[in-house]
């Protein structure tokens, strides 16, 4: 302690003969205070505001086609006629491996789809007679979404043929069980526009269906959390990982491999440097897998939270307690 | 009260506890304060429905990141201000440093708490507390340690790219821990655990303590609230220059209905800031 108040008193000593250049600099220091951030919020803004209008470029570049009003009408009554039956919600059936499987279209989610003006039979090819035959078969549809998504998604389908994902297929797991198919990252009859805020904010989630636990540690970043709350612009699993043609991190084609998770980085962060690329999106800071330092972090606020809390709410119960039992609140001892 | 006490009429003499340069300095804490939580405490409690409300009443993300920055120079602001009245109170010997009076936690203050325990379990008299008791230190040195720490990582998260020129990513790992856990800290302890209840819950200051917004409270009450410093004055002769003339009956009515209004802001705020966080456990 004396050690403390000698080390204070000689800061003390050494600083009172300048109080006066003490003053100005305090001066000077809340001048700067005030003009430097504002300054440098002004430049950032200004580049912040820059790279969300930069926002990601659509990853597919197929839009519907234009339909002539005619064709417009036809489509609209071919849905109508299989919709006479898949507008039931009851409709169901049992597929040769003795599942039920539910029929039910509904129809409003369809006709808001970004495939809501196609007929029905445009994906669902081989429908054109009707009644049409049992479909029993999971193959059929897996086939559907290999096949039909390629009519109008050829550069898509290519990528995808090329991708991890794609690959998976190949070994005989064409149930669409094992290896994800189109309808499995962009849904079905309800499909969105890729570039809507709604389909980003499902990513996550449809990702998370095989990559358990991934999307929770995402969720946590910056990222997760802007995405959830609204902000489109905000990266998802797919602005890093890639989308169609994606890879695993480890292949040397992967967006994420050492060579390339720079440039992709970059791609929205374009003063990133190799520093920037480690910072580490999958982890949960209060699992002893993440680095020490983070964990160590987490930890200790963790403790400081519970002791504080604890602490600070039984000192404040216990005060007003004694408050109000010796009349100390409304008593007609009064305050003082 | 007490006849002559009466803070309409009867104040003859006040205490003066905070100079305006510290009054105008809680402006500050207040604003930058309120305004960081409820534009950052939204990303933490994502999934809340309340968030997503005030997410879009805000303007959306992007919006709510530029006035969080915004807050954020405030805040450094106040941080700066308060480092340069600190250099200059040693420097200039403005007053004591290593003294029960002073703000620098000492052994007094683990007697007081210690006595506080007795007296609230109605074991002894409430010791005398002195200037600034330990929860106000802990308030005080909390909130200083807090700024540097919520600070730094803000920073370096609002600078992700010149941060990591310097550091490691995982460095940016930190950061958002640090800042996420840091900014629930401040919360807690602000809003319900120590601040908002010395300001307003303890039986001295309810509903409110005015004196950080006039300055002064009466000298009366300041007898009663702070013994041991009156009694240090008393033996040292430095009454005088804490003890003032009250206000004119107009700047005391003033000083008033700017507390009353800014303890409902403030209750607001904490209602805004208790519902992002509350919102999970009542509805889903």
């Amino acid at each position: 302690m004396r050690d403390a108040r000698n080390c204070a008193l000689w800061f003390a000593k050494k600083f009172t003969f300048s109080v006066r250049s003490v003053s100005t600099g305090v001066l000077l220091g809340v001048l700067s205070a005030l003009i430097v951030p504002t300054v440098a919020l002004a430049a950032t803004t200004t580049t912040f505001v820059a790279n969300t209008t930069a926002t990601l470029v659509p990853t597919t570049s197929s839009t519907t086609p234009s339909l002539g009003r005619q064709e417009e009408q036809d489509a609209a009554d071919l849905t109508d006629r299989c919709l006479t039956c898949h507008a039931d919600q009851n409709l169901g059936a049992v597929d040769s491996g003795g599942e039920a499987k539910d029929l039910y279209i509904a129809p409003q989610p369809y006709k808001d789809s970004a495939h809501g003006l196609l007929p029905c039979n445009s994906c669902h090819t081989g429908f054109s007679h009707d009644p049409h035959q049992m479909v029993s078969n999971g193959e059929f549809f897996a086939q559907t979404a290999n096949e039909a998504c390629r009519n109008c998604h050829d550069d898509q389908f290519e990528m995808y043929k090329q991708s991890y994902h794609g690959e998976l297929t190949k070994g005989g797991t064409t149930d669409g069980k094992g290896a994800p198919v189109c309808t499995d990252c962009h849904g079905t009859h309800a499909i969105q526009k890729v570039d809507s805020l709604e389909y980003k904010q499902s990513i996550p989630d449809v990702c998370g269906q095989c990559h358990g636990g991934r999307e929770s540690t995402f969720l946590d970043t910056y990222h997760g959390k802007a995405i959830t709350l609204g902000r489109e612009a905000a990266a998802t699993c797919v602005d890093c990982h890639g989308d169609h043609s994606i890879l695993p991190v480890g292949n040397p084609e992967s967006t994420l491999s050492s060579a390339n998770v720079l440039g992709t980085c970059q791609e929205c962060h374009p003063d990133a440097s190799q520093g920037f690329t480690s910072f580490l999106v999958h982890i949960k800071p209060t699992s002893t897998k993440a680095p020490l330092v983070v964990f160590l972090v987490a930890f200790f606020y963790l403790s400081l939270i519970v002791v504080v809390f604890a602490f600070g709410g039984i000192h404040t119960l216990l005060y007003i307690y004694r408050g109000l039992k010796d009349g100390l609140y409304f008593g007609k001892g009064g305050k003082h | 009260m007490t006849n002559g006490t009466d803070a309409r009429d009867g104040v003859r003499l006040v205490y003066h506890r905070f100079s305006a340069f510290h009054r105008f300095n809680h402006y500050l804490v207040m604003v930058s304060f309120f305004g960081l939580v409820m534009t950052g405490l939204p990303l933490k409690f994502k999934t809340s429905h309340w968030s997503q409300v005030a997410m879009d009443a805000l303007g959306g993300v992007a919006t709510a990141g530029f006035l969080h920055r915004v807050f954020a120079v405030v805040n450094i602001t106040y941080f700066i201000l308060e480092g340069g009245y600190m250099l200059y109170y040693v420097a200039a010997r403005k007053g004591p440093i290593f003294h029960e009076d002073s703000i620098v936690p000492g052994k007094k203050d683990w007697v007081d708490m210690k006595g506080m325990f007795r007296w609230f379990l109605g074991k002894g008299p409430k010791p005398p507390l002195s200037r600034f008791t330990y929860w106000e230190k802990f308030d005080y040195w909390a909130l200083f340690a807090g700024t540097v720490l919520i600070g730094g990582s803000g920073l370096m998260m609002w600078f992700p790219e010149a941060t990591t020129r310097i550091l490691p990513g995982v460095a940016l790992n930190v950061a958002l821990v640090l800042h996420s856990n840091e900014a629930f800290l401040a919360t807690g302890v602000i809003f319900i655990f120590v601040h908002f209840f010395s300001a307003h819950g303890r039986p001295e200051s309810f509903p409110a303590d005015q004196v950080i917004f006039s300055g002064y409270i009466p000298v009366e009450h300041y007898i009663h609230e702070r013994p041991a410093e009156y009694q240090n004055r008393l033996k040292a002769g430095t009454l005088d220059q804490v003890v003032r003339p009250a206000p004119s009956a107009a700047k005391r009515r003033l000083f008033g209905w700017v507390t009353a209004i800014v303890t409902v802001f403030a209750f607001c705020v904490a209602a805004y800031t208790l519902l992002l966080i509350l919102w999970p456990l009542f509805f889903s």
